[in-house]
């Protein structure tokens, strides 16, 4: 049985934490239990230990003392790419097993700032380059919805935790949808700000100029909260969703859809139309070279990162990952050149359509969570890689740098369906908004 | 003779300074095969003949 505390929403938890009718002991100690009954999941490389239950001791005699702090005394799981002062820091890999950082990555100081309890360091896909978290160092993630069936990833382990009642919200990387793909297929919130809102210091970087850090959370609330904290940016005022224009992503790379996961979508926009918002289709056919663009600009852009190791030790990678660095380091200029001319076209592209509506609504994933170790999928008349098609319709805006947030939205069987959102540069007020407006229709 | 897609995943291999086997090459080959043809329907959607090119 899942204790009722343990999946409470992180506002609620830190509302209830300042009024001091819950102590963050008690709290520690419930997300230690559900950690302990899911460690066959493989949330976690390194789980919270003693200090976290120091941290929470502190915490208490703060809130005693009423200090300030949005968090204080709420336990946050980060993504073990992180660095994290004086604990080590994998980024799921052999190579850093042993690698214990002297600073605190950027988002990490924000949280410790807001009095946050670091709350141990969640799996993730090798160097974050993939979507399975399948790790062939710290184990294979597991689905908490269904233990035969893939997390997603790269953070799988983030993503986990937060489903499973293992802490109160986690922070992940999203460099091709590595925050939205596991939020969608496990079933939780995630959000991917606008590149540059959340600094990326002391976060392994695997593509400089896609990787964007965000928060896991249970709520669009929670989503909002851990935003302002690392970014830094004051909250939102209130926003009037009536009347906002919604673009429904039709055809290029929403044509293949599993019709499950397409139902809820409508349905999605259905509801937003019921509830006052103008809904209507767009096309961008640019986005059809959204593949392509991605696959260059990363592959050359992680193989970069690992120019040294890919050469001097290539066995100490997974088959996966080696394969894509050694076929990264051979990107030429021209190619890479190239790739970012079309990056410029889609940009350009995306930009005609913001002119016409302020948010556009997709599926986050083409699929539901795939079976551990699935690699291709069928439809009819083609096949599609499993990897390919989960970051389909999420790694335009990593191209983009535009804001993105997956809610669930219902399921196919047992598994869970998320319903993006796509916001204008900065805008992640008016996304958020709908957002919670889209959490509330499905209840 | 014929230089195949092998021998030149092979030769851009050696040039990036990478150490594969035969194994490797043959593993990485699909792959390779599936980026070049990536990378050519890119280019001829971002730079069409010139209209009038006398080359």
């Amino acid at each position: 049985m899942t204790d009722p505390l343990a999946t409470r929403s992180m506002t609620a938890v830190a509302r209830a934490l300042r009024a001091q009718t819950l102590s963050p002991v008690e709290l520690v100690d419930a997300y230690l239990e559900r950690i302990e009954a899911g460690r066959d999941l493989k949330a976690f490389i390194t789980e919270p230990g003693a200090d976290a239950r120091r941290q929470a001791r502190r915490a208490a005699d703060r809130l005693a003392h009423r200090e300030a702090g949005a968090l204080l005394g709420v336990p946050i799981a980060l993504k073990d790419l992180f660095a994290t002062r004086g604990a080590r820091t994998t980024v799921g890999s052999r190579i850093l097993r042993d690698w214990v950082p002297t600073r605190d990555a950027a988002v990490v100081t924000r949280l410790r700032q807001a009095g946050a309890i670091i709350f141990g360091k969640t799996n993730l896909h090798e160097f974050a380059y993939g979507v399975s978290t399948a790790n062939p160092w710290w184990g294979v993630a597991r689905n908490p919805v269904d233990r035969s069936r893939s997390p997603g990833g790269s953070s799988g382990g983030s993503a986990i935790a937060v489903v499973a009642g293992m802490c109160a919200a986690a922070v992940g990387s999203d460099t091709g949808g590595s925050i939205r793909i596991p939020a969608a297929l496990c079933g939780c919130v995630g959000l991917k700000p606008t590149r540059g809102a959340i600094p990326l210091e002391g976060a392994y970087p695997l593509g400089w100029t896609l990787d964007h850090p965000g928060p896991l959370t249970r709520t669009v609330a929670d989503a909002s909260l851990l935003y302002q904290v690392l970014s830094g940016r004051p909250a939102p005022g209130r926003v009037r969703t009536r009347g906002l224009r919604v673009g429904l992503l039709r055809g290029s790379i929403t044509d293949r859809i599993l019709p499950g996961v397409r139902a809820r979508i409508e349905a999605a926009a259905r509801e937003l139309r019921r509830a006052g918002l103008q809904v209507r289709e767009v096309t961008i056919p640019e986005l059809a070279w959204t593949v392509a663009t991605q696959l260059v600009t990363l592959r050359a852009e992680a193989s970069a990162v690992h120019a040294r190791w890919i050469r001097q030790r290539p066995r100490a990678y997974g088959t996966d990952v080696r394969a894509r660095l050694q076929l990264g380091a051979l990107v030429s200029g021209p190619d890479y050149a190239m790739a970012q001319r079309a990056r410029e076209r889609i940009r350009e592209a995306i930009g005609r359509v913001f002119e016409r509506v302020d948010l556009l609504l997709l599926a986050t994933t083409p699929i539901t969570a795939p079976l551990i170790g699935e690699r291709r999928v069928r439809w009819r008349g083609a096949e599609e890689p499993v990897d390919g098609t989960l970051v389909r319709l999420t790694s335009p805006f990593n191209l983009t740098g535009l804001p993105a947030l997956s809610i669930p939205y219902g399921a196919v069987g047992r598994l869970p369906v998320g319903v993006q959102l796509v916001g204008q540069w900065n805008d992640e007020a008016r996304m958020l908004a709908v957002g919670r407006l889209i959490e509330e229709l499905r209840q | 003779m014929a230089v195949t897609e092998r021998d030149r995943l092979a030769a851009a291999a050696r040039a990036a300074g990478l150490r594969l086997g035969s194994g490797d090459l043959d593993r990485l080959l699909p792959a390779y095969k599936r980026y070049v043809a990536l990378v050519e329907e890119l280019s001829a959607y971002l730079t069409p003949e010139p209209v009038g090119s006398n080359d």
